[in-house]
Order: structure tokens, then sequence, then C-alpha cells
């Protein structure tokens, strides 16, 4: 098990290959279906760093955050998966979430150094790893509001990266 | 004790039981599914899927200790009500459900994920949602003949990600069960591969219109055992397995954990309409409560 801090090194995610287990501590962003479109769209005219996102290094869990818990939903759902090229291109070098990916988003990620990991959806058992959680944009969409969460060791399996995929 | 007073305590009964098996199903896994978890991995060879499933399993045993949710999509609640010929139903009885329904989400709690505005906001979701996890309605209420005095309900909490893999379709079946099963088998590897939520327990139902097969779908996640598989359910199981998709879709022998299948009357035809949905590693999430 590989312990991995935010943010996010090059070389780190560099000496990462598919089936690596790794256990993710530091702060990190959660979006999905509503929030990455918007997220995209935002660094399309420049505003995500003055709305005091920092995305250099930075992993985006793709989950909802609510009273239940977090768990990760489907990454290769359209809105997802078609932000992930964007966001890696930004500085995202790490996407956490579940499901296979297309090999097009796999060599995007790979052209732009960033990193697929699969996470369990173990909400019960993240519940004790998650120390705080605040919202950072977009509150008005409730769950699918972007979150910034402190995480102590979640647990997750690299499932593409550098251009390989754990998906046939 | 009053009439109005020992309804209203009747009353009361039913809506604590109800919550309480909704809180049951979204908080533990089954003894019959914990067994089925326990054997694919003492006979899993892929080191990966091994944690995958050996983290699945610690999760389960997690949230039955805090009684908190197994996974963060708590679901929409469906119900099966099972009366027997010496029971009446009167209105109180669907009232006191759907008020249990609402108390089990707010004190699981459930995901607030109800949607709000009118038709069309609630469709593209553009006025946001609910805050109060209760306001998440329950799916209308199935009702199904039982024999002597039973009154049992089924609370079933069906996660977004099998809806979105899941199929009603019709299928030619050329006088053949196998073309039926060929059938089902690709739609299960072609729908388990995107899932991610693996291993899958599969729900099938084969009926005479999309309503029948869905509602013989839900009536086998509700009754299916993981102990118990017939011998068409694991020839399913088998096939699907030999894909390798493998838990959490990291490759391996087990990809699909058992099969539900439920095979209602059939029409004189050439078709049968076939509803399959893949359900996700924490499924079925069923409670029961007896009235």
């Amino acid at each position: 098990m590989v312990e991995i801090r935010t943010p996010i090194k090059s070389e780190v995610v560099a000496d990462l290959r598919v089936g690596d287990k790794i256990s993710i501590f530091g702060k990190i962003y959660t979006g999905r279906d509503m929030a990455l479109p918007k997220l995209v769209r935002l660094l399309g005219d420049g505003s995500a760093e003055a709305m005091g996102i920092e995305l250099d290094g930075s992993v985006i869990f793709h989950t909802a955050v609510s009273p239940a818990g977090v768990g990760p939903t489907s990454s290769n759902k359209a809105e997802i998966e078609g932000s992930m090229p964007a966001l890696s291109a930004a500085g995202v070098r790490l996407h956490l979430g579940k499901g296979s990916l297309r090999q097009d988003t796999v060599e995007a990620l790979a052209k732009h150094g960033s990193i697929y990991v699969v996470i369990p959806p173990v909400t019960a058992l993240l519940e004790g790893k998650t120390l705080s959680r605040r919202v950072v944009l977009f509150g008005e969409d409730g769950m699918e509001a972007m979150y910034e969460l402190e995480v102590a060791g979640y647990p997750a399996i690299v499932a593409a990266a550098h251009g390989e995929s754990i998906y046939r | 004790m009053s009439d109005m007073a020992g309804k209203r305590s009747e009353y009361d009964s039913v809506v604590r039981k109800v919550a309480d098996a909704l809180i049951r199903a979204s908080s533990s896994f089954r003894v019959d599914q914990i067994e089925a978890y326990r054997r694919v991995i003492a006979s899993e060879e892929n080191p990966s899927a091994r944690w995958a499933l050996e983290t699945l399993l610690e999760n389960a045993k997690a949230a039955a200790e805090r009684r908190s949710p197994l996974c963060d999509d708590t679901g929409i609640p469906h119900l099966i009500l099972e009366a027997g010929q010496g029971r009446s139903l009167e209105g109180w009885l669907f009232a006191a459900m759907q008020e249990g329904v609402a108390l089990g989400l707010r004190e699981l709690p459930g995901r607030p994920m109800a949607v709000a505005g009118d038709d069309r906001a609630r469709v593209d979701q553009s006025e946001g949602m609910f805050e109060d996890p209760s306001e998440v309605e329950p799916a209308p209420i199935m009702v199904l003949p039982a024999d002597g005095d039973t009154l049992r309900l089924h609370v079933l909490m069906q996660g977004g990600g099998p809806e979105i893999r899941a199929n009603t379709y019709r299928v030619f079946h050329k006088n053949s069960a196998e073309a039926v099963v060929d059938e089902i088998v690709s739609w299960a590897v072609e729908s388990v591969t995107l899932l991610g939520c693996t291993p899958s327990p599969l729900a099938i139902g084969i009926g005479r219109s999309h309503f029948e097969a869905s509602s013989l779908m839900l009536q086998a996640m509700a009754l299916g055992d993981f102990g118990k598989q017939s011998p068409l359910e694991k020839d399913i199981t088998d096939r699907v397995n030999e894909s390798g998709i493998g838990p959490l879709g990291l490759g391996g022998s087990h990809s699909v954990l058992a099969t539900f299948l439920k095979v209602g009357p059939q029409r004189a035809s050439g078709v049968r309409i076939v509803c399959m949905r893949p359900c996700c590693c924490m499924e079925p999430r069923v409670g029961r409560a007896e009235f």
C-alpha cells in the first residue's frame, strides 16, 4: 500500500502503475455530474483560481457529499468522463471514482500526467476516514456541490495510468 | 384502551417497524449475503479482486456496527406487501408505511436526493434538491397475495448505478429458452462491465409486459437467497463470470455473486419481455417487517 499525500507531485504519479494499491491523505475535492462540467466552464474563462480552487496536484473524488456520507459514483457517466481531460490539463493528478473508462480518456489522462484510481463504494469505512468537509463551489446544487474533504487513508487501486488500463 | 387509542398504537407500531426495516436494509448485509462473500473470497485468485471483496465485507461490518449506510447512494425505497387471505388492508396501513419510510430516511440518514420543482424542473434538475432526506418518496407500493394471516412488508432500497444499466426489452425466444438466456447473458456482460460496483447479483424477471417483467424482477430481488440457486440461475451466473470482469471491474472470477430469476406466466407468442437489473455489490438491500 503506497501512501499518497496531496498536493501530489508529478514524480509520484509517474511511479504508480496499474494495480498498485494506494492510501490517500490530505485535502481533496469532490465533484460529479453537475459540478464537473460547470468547473470546466469556469476553467475556460479563467475564474476557477479566483474562486479559491487550487487544482495543481489535486485529487477529484467523483462523489456526492451528504449526511449519508460519500462513495464513488460511475465515472463513465458522460458529464464526468467528458470533464476528465480538461481537468487533467488544469492540473488534477488523480481522478478517484469507479467503473471502466474509454481508451481515449485513458490516453488523454496519460498525456497530461494524470491517473484514474478506483475506490470501493465503502461509505461506512470512509466515514471514519473523513476528517472534515466544506463546500467550495456550487453550494446551490446540494449534495452535488463541489466540496473540499480532508481525508486520512482512503483505500484505492490504480486502474488507469500511462495509457494502460485495468479494463479491457 | 379505547378503539381509537388501540388504532393509534397499531399505526405507530407499523411506522416503527417500517423505519427499522429500512435502516436494516440500508446498513447491513444479510446472513446469506455474508456467506456468499466469504465463499468467493476463499476461491478468488486475483489479488486485486480479493482485496476489493475483503474491503466490501469490512465495510458491511462497519456499517452494521454504526447502523449507518452501506453506500452513500441510499437508494429509492420500493415496497412489496404480501397480504394473506385472513388479513384486511385498510387505508391507514398505507399511510403508516409511507410515514415509516420517511422516519427511516431521517434516522438513517438517507441521501437528500429528492428533486424539487414542477415537471420540467424535476426532469432537468434546474431548481435543485430538497434538503430533507424524507422527501425521497417511495415508488408505488406492490401488493401480492400470500397464505393465511401473513402480512409482510419487504423494503428494498434501489441504488442509481444499477438503474442506469438495467434493461427491460423484448426478446424473441425462437422456441428456445437458451436463446433468451443468451440474450440475458449478453446484456449482463455489457452492463456489469460498466457498473463498477461488482460483484453484482443479477435480478431478472420474465413476463408478458414491461410492467410485469419489472415487477417480477423486483420480487426476485426481495425473495432471492444467495444460498439457493436453481440450475438456470447458476448457469447465468457461471456464464457471466466467464467474462473475467471481476469485483469493481478489476478482473477475477467473480463478476456476479448470484442470479435471482423469476419467470411469470407467459403469453402465447414468439416474444418474451425480459427485465434484467445488474444489482450493485451492496444489493439486494432488503429489510422485512411483519405486521
